[in-house]
């Protein structure tokens, strides 16, 4: 049966480890072995509205594994744009490919594209919902630096209420063993009740609070999220918690040795560059991690022998 | 059935008789089955406000029809859960189920979420599940949002 990766929340704690056991695997793969995995094969990447990061990071992840990719990375000027179904769009391109990557302003618009293909479908983002490859390299980056997931102490930092990157994340992390959160977040940007209420991690400690300082005291991660402008219905509520919590030196003063800060990255000010060379910053290694974990992905959607 | 309120709502030789419908989900049921074609030619005896031992008060509906199409009976368990249905042949009760809410809402909905593919694509199939009994709560399979009953019932693809 074919592969797709669309929700985290298709994934059991088995899955998660897997995938984690994927990057362990290319990261002990020589750069030449990796080239001949997904030699031949095409991957279609369609972003429907642009996310550089995001695309870049698969390019290269599907590059290393000596595949090739084509597609667009706005709809503004494909047929897109002149009223093609996204199936009719999916039936197209999956004729020339092997996999595709898709990245959508609706919510959903990867599940319907798994839906219609039939080759595998990975989703780069369906606007408010899921972006699990995120998630998967979060998770990846835990494993790396800690060496484990479990047993972590976690700081959600920042937009909590809109911030997809941080519901999926919490939900992954909440299925594994004894992982304890701290969510910092300003009063009106509080981790919804609904996001709480689907995780299935019922025994985990949560505490709510609006001290930074606090939780870095006490956390082994803090995961710091970019208060984004484009979430806020009311322009005026933004101004109000833009700059809500910034991480630089002196906030870190008080942090244990081992803490590390991670952020999906752009980030705008809500990381002083000064954070940039202390050890604790682990946010540009973390976008390392994330083309490997994708490496991985590729490889074991695509059926390839790693 | 007390006398009086045989007197009230009058015995049907062949049709359906929803039971058991919570006071005022009555009105609801009328607008269903408004909604489904099939019934629109059906002779409707509608009782309102009853005593009920079992639900205080209670709505009740007759349908003079030979069957009720399968949509409808999903649409039912839908926004009324918990009706029971009585076929009624020659006067006597041939079968009787209670309807219970579905695990499964398979293209019975469109979804509220304005930012959900599938109110975005032509002909899409929407599907929702169960995912909390109480209160009821469904999520829909593409946007992977959780909606309460209360959002639902006013997007009964019908
Ligand atoms: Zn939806």
């Amino acid at each position: 049966m074919k592969r797709d990766l669309i929700s985290i929340e298709d994934l059991s704690e088995k899955h998660l480890r897997d995938y984690l056991e994927l990057g362990k695997r290319v990261e002990g793969t020589s750069p030449e072995v990796c080239r001949k995995v997904l030699a031949g094969r095409i991957l279609g990447v369609l972003f429907y509205e642009p996310s550089t990061r995001t695309r870049l990071s698969f390019e290269a992840a599907m590059l290393r594994m000596g595949g090739q990719v084509i597609g667009f990375s706005e709809a503004l000027n494909t047929s897109v744009a002149k009223g093609e179904s996204l199936a009719d769009t999916i039936h197209t391109v999956e004729q020339y490919c092997d996999a595709i990557v898709i990245r959508h302003p609706r919510e959903g618009a990867a599940r319907l594209a798994a839906e219609v293909s039939r080759v595998p479908v990975i989703n780069a983002g369906d606007g408010a919902n899921q972006h699990p490859t995120q998630t998967l390299l979060d998770l990846y980056t835990l494993q790396n630096l800690f060496g484990r997931v479990d047993g972590l102490r976690i700081a959600l930092v920042g937009d909590l209420k809109y911030s997809r990157t941080v519901h999926s994340l919490f939900h992954a992390l909440a299925r594994f063993k004894d992982v304890r959160f701290r969510f910092v977040s300003p009063e009106t940007l509080k981790m919804p009740e609904y996001v709480i209420e689907a995780s299935e991690g019922a025994t985990t400690e949560v505490i709510e609070t609006t001290s930074l300082e606090e939780a870095i005291s006490d956390s082994d991660v803090v995961y710091m999220t970019r208060i984004q402008r484009e979430r806020f219905p009311d322009p005026v509520e933004y101004e109000k918690v833009k700059d809500a919590y910034r991480l630089d030196r002196a906030a870190l003063q008080n942090a244990p040795a081992h803490l590390k800060v991670l952020h999906p990255l752009p980030r705008v000010n809500e990381i002083a560059t000064e954070v940039d060379s202390t050890p604790h910053a682990a946010y540009f290694p973390q976008a390392g991690y994330g083309m490997t974990m994708r490496q991985g992905i590729l490889a074991h959607l695509l059926g390839g022998k790693l | 059935m007390s006398p009086e309120q045989i007197l009230l709502i009058p015995k049907i030789e062949n049709g359906f008789v929803l039971d058991h419908i919570p006071a005022g989900s009555g009105v609801k049921i009328l607008n269903l089955i408004r909604g489904h074609q099939e019934l629109n030619d059906a002779v409707l005896s509608v009782g309102l406000n009853y005593t009920s031992r079992r639900l205080g008060r209670k709505d009740l509906i007759k349908i003079q029809s030979r069957e009720l199409p399968q949509r409808f009976l999903q649409h039912l368990s839908l926004v009324v859960p918990g009706v029971t249905i009585k076929r009624v042949e020659k006067f006597a009760i041939a079968q009787k189920i209670v309807l219970e809410p579905p695990e499964l809402v398979d293209n019975l909905l469109s979804c509220p979420n304005p930012g959900c593919i599938t109110n975005h694509e032509r002909c899409v199939t929407t599907c929702f599940h169960l995912v909390r009994r109480e209160p009821m709560k469904f999520r829909c399979n593409h946007c992977e949002r959780w909606f309460a009953m209360t959002e639902l019932e006013n997007r009964l693809k019908l």
